[in-house]
């Protein structure tokens, strides 16, 4: 027997108002089946790192924060930086969420937001090494979720990409064989803006930016993250239901549509 | 009515001193009486009590609830009853005597989402509390919306001997059930239940204010 | 100089705070919750609960079993902490659960858990107390039954001199930090911490000093939770 409730759970009535409202292709919040809900962004919200950012999506809300350290390159790439990625679903964020070990959803959405910026490319890798084999830059981008209310996938991606997109870096020189950070910052190369666009399947419909309700009476979801350049650079399907190939079709011209949009977005808040 | 004092209290706000009872949501310490709660203190002759604005459902003995079930075993009902315990509605009281585990699935009786009008039938401290749906008004609904108001605004969104409500269904030709633990299920136009919504979500915020009816009355027309 | 010009190396007065704000109700999954902007700190609390306990053994059928957590982003500190949680969080997990514990009506909770949760998204020095103070507005915010709220402030030694409200900067090269956490109406210190080294009369003049604080957080608080139920109509009768 559940001693917590674990998962969110859908009355009847409201499910059938929801799938009802969805054959009109409207949403019971009034928007249309590939409406994004607001969106904000506010950048360099938190003082001790390189580069941050708060997104809410409706009421969902997530903080990123960048920190630009001194650390070791991996045996296997000696000439690049290294970036570590880590997105924690907070027990302040909901009830059904507990503290403890990371679980599943947690290092899913982890592990895709980190997809997204290594993937693309987004950091200059090269431009963190400060001497080949020994010493470079570390990117820390660790996400922390404030308030959930589905499409997490989405609100991480922006909220990395507008902190990244913001943060600097520090400068360095070497004295004595010894690498020294001077106070002087500069901006981090970043060379692409990864964004990600979250689709799910109700019936016979496909939604853009699901909410908490929608996510959980979903049949499959799908992120596609696309670049500047119109690639691809990242996806992941979830949940039990599947695609047809003329879904998939269409989702694919969507998000690089509905992606340029953001990305405009972002960079224009940057200004 | 003149002897009636009010004033709004935080946790730890003396609320009067001297030769008071606490009643609800009050204690005493070297006589002063201190409110447990955010809300509006009320000094009825030597009584206090603090009518609190917020807060979560605590069952209560016979209290009329609508809940939505949650999960089955291959005994009972587990209900949401937006509490701090899930209500428990057993097999054998909505199936009868006749009920087996081995040949009765509850699950195609109630289903999870399934939204059902009950009445705690027992509680206290050491079980979870039991559900009955045999009564006038209670059992299961469909055809409706369900809303949600903190626990602490139901008196406020019934009225003085129901008259909100009363103003509330009137005006909108809805029928509205208000279950004690904050969760209303409203049947009736969907123009109309748009409307219901919005005068709930001015009873929650507002709650406080003293000309709430008229409010919802402009509302309403 | 006199105790009442000097000025610290932050350009604060001995006895003044840094600046505070408070605001109850901003997470809408929980059932209580509050920010504080506490100098640079930065923390998140919030409530869930009463709810029913997991796992079962943990629970007590007399009374409300609390869970606290403190816990501090990556980003929050001046180079990037492990996300788990340290010895050190821990031990301030503990007694911060202990801290709020008097204040909270236990018995009218039988066999249910009330978790608070602190996230630390930046700190700045005496994040412990400035947590204390916004879990309080958090539980009141949940309409949690309590006996009074609870309020936190820190008074040190730095430079030869008694201040209150310890920074990061004056943690690190201050004789010494003594946390106070005091239930303000009913008069009784909930937590107690000192790290450093006092004389007895120094000692008092702390105690004093922090509880001093601790009444003007206690206003700040009370006008966080006027605010969000009230509008701020102070205490005006119906």
């Amino acid at each position: 027997m559940p001693a917590v409730k674990k998962i969110r759970i859908i009355d009847s009535m409201r499910r059938t108002d929801i799938e009802n409202s969805l054959k009109q292709s409207k949403r019971l919040d009034g928007r249309a089946i590939l409406d994004y809900r607001e969106i904000s962004i506010e950048t360099n919200v938190l003082q001790k790192t390189s580069g941050s950012a708060s997104v809410k999506i409706g009421d969902s809300e997530v903080l990123a924060g960048i920190k630009v350290e001194l650390g070791r390159p991996f045996p296997d790439t000696p000439d690049k930086g290294i970036i570590i990625c880590n997105a924690e679903l907070l027990p302040i964020c909901s009830a059904f969420i507990e503290p403890g070990p990371p679980s599943e959803d947690a290092i899913e959405l982890s592990r895709v937001s980190d997809r997204g910026i290594r993937e693309s490319g987004m950091i200059d890798l090269p431009q963190l090494v400060i001497r080949e084999g020994e010493d470079v830059f570390a990117v820390f981008i660790d996400i922390a979720v404030i308030n959930e209310d589905g499409n997490l996938f989405d609100a991480c991606s922006y909220a990395i990409a507008a902190a990244l997109h913001g943060a600097t870096m520090p400068t360095f020189k070497i004295e004595n064989d010894k690498v020294v950070i001077l106070e002087k910052v500069k901006p981090l190369p970043i060379l692409s803006l990864p964004i990600s666009t979250t689709f799910v399947k109700i019936g016979d419909k496909i939604l853009l930016d699901p909410n908490a309700e929608e996510q959980t009476m979903c049949e499959a979801r799908l992120t596609l993250v696309t670049d500047d350049k119109g690639n691809f650079v990242s996806a992941q399907k979830g949940k039990a239901g599947g695609f047809s190939f003329k879904e998939f079709n269409e989702m694919i011209e969507i998000s690089k549509k509905k992606g340029e949009e953001i990305r405009k977005k972002i960079i224009k808040n940057d200004k | 009515m003149s002897t009636i004092e009010r004033k709004y209290v935080i946790p730890g706000d003396t609320i009067i001193e001297g030769d008071y009872r606490p009643l609800i949501n009050a204690i005493k310490r070297n006589n002063r009486v201190i409110s447990t709660r955010i809300g509006m203190a009320e000094i009825v002759r030597k009584d206090v009590r603090v009518i609190p604005l917020n807060g979560t459902y605590y069952p209560r003995l016979d209290d009329t609830v609508i809940g939505i079930v949650a999960d089955s075993n291959a005994f009972v009902w587990e209900v949401d009853i937006n509490s701090v315990f899930f209500g428990i509605l057993q097999g054998s009281a909505v199936l009868g005597r006749t009920f087996s585990a081995s040949r009765d699935s509850l699950a195609s009786h109630f289903k999870t989402g399934d939204c059902l009008i009950a009445k705690i039938a027992s509680f206290d401290r050491t079980r979870d509390p039991l559900l009955s749906i045999y009564g006038p008004g209670l059992g299961k609904v469909s055809n409706g919306e369900i809303c949600k108001i903190s626990m602490a605004q139901v008196p406020r969104l019934i009225g003085k001997k129901g008259s909100m409500i009363k103003l509330i269904e009137e005006n909108t030709k809805c029928k509205l059930n208000i279950g004690q633990n904050g969760v209303i299920f409203i049947n009736g136009a969907k123009e109309s239940i748009v409307k219901i919504k919005k005068v709930i979500n001015i009873i929650e915020k507002q709650a406080y204010l003293p000309d709430l009816n008229d409010k919802v009355n402009d509302l309403l027309k | 100089m006199s105790k009442n010009n000097y000025i610290r190396t932050n350009g604060r007065a001995a006895d003044e705070l840094r600046k505070v704000s408070i605001k109850a109700g901003i997470i809408k999954n929980a059932d209580g919750s509050a920010i504080i902007e506490f100098g640079k700190n930065k923390i998140i609390a919030a409530v869930f609960g009463p709810k029913e306990v997991h796992p079962k053994h943990m629970m007590r059928n007399d009374q409300a079993i609390i869970k606290c957590r403190y816990h501090m982003m990556p980003f929050s500190t001046d180079t990037r902490k492990n996300p788990s949680l340290s010895r050190r969080e821990i031990e301030i997990s503990k007694v911060i659960r202990e801290a709020i514990q008097p204040a909270i009506i236990m018995e009218d909770y039988p066999r249910t858990a009330i978790e608070v949760y602190i996230e630390i998204l930046q700190s700045d020095g005496g994040s412990r107390c400035a947590a204390i103070n916004a879990a309080s507005v958090a539980l009141a915010d949940a309409g949690i039954n309590m006996r009074d709220l609870i309020t936190a402030c820190a008074a040190g030694k730095a430079d030869g001199k008694i201040i209150l409200d310890v920074d990061d900067v004056e943690d690190k090269t201050g004789e010494a930090d003594m946390p106070l956490s005091i239930l303000p109406n009913l008069g009784t210190i909930t937590l107690f911490q000192l790290d450093g080294c006092l004389s007895e009369e120094e000692f008092k003049q702390a105690l004093e000093m922090a509880t001093n604080g601790c009444k003007k957080l206690y206003e700040l608080q009370r006008n966080a939770l006027m605010n969000k139920y009230f509008n701020n109509n102070k205490n005006k009768g119906v």
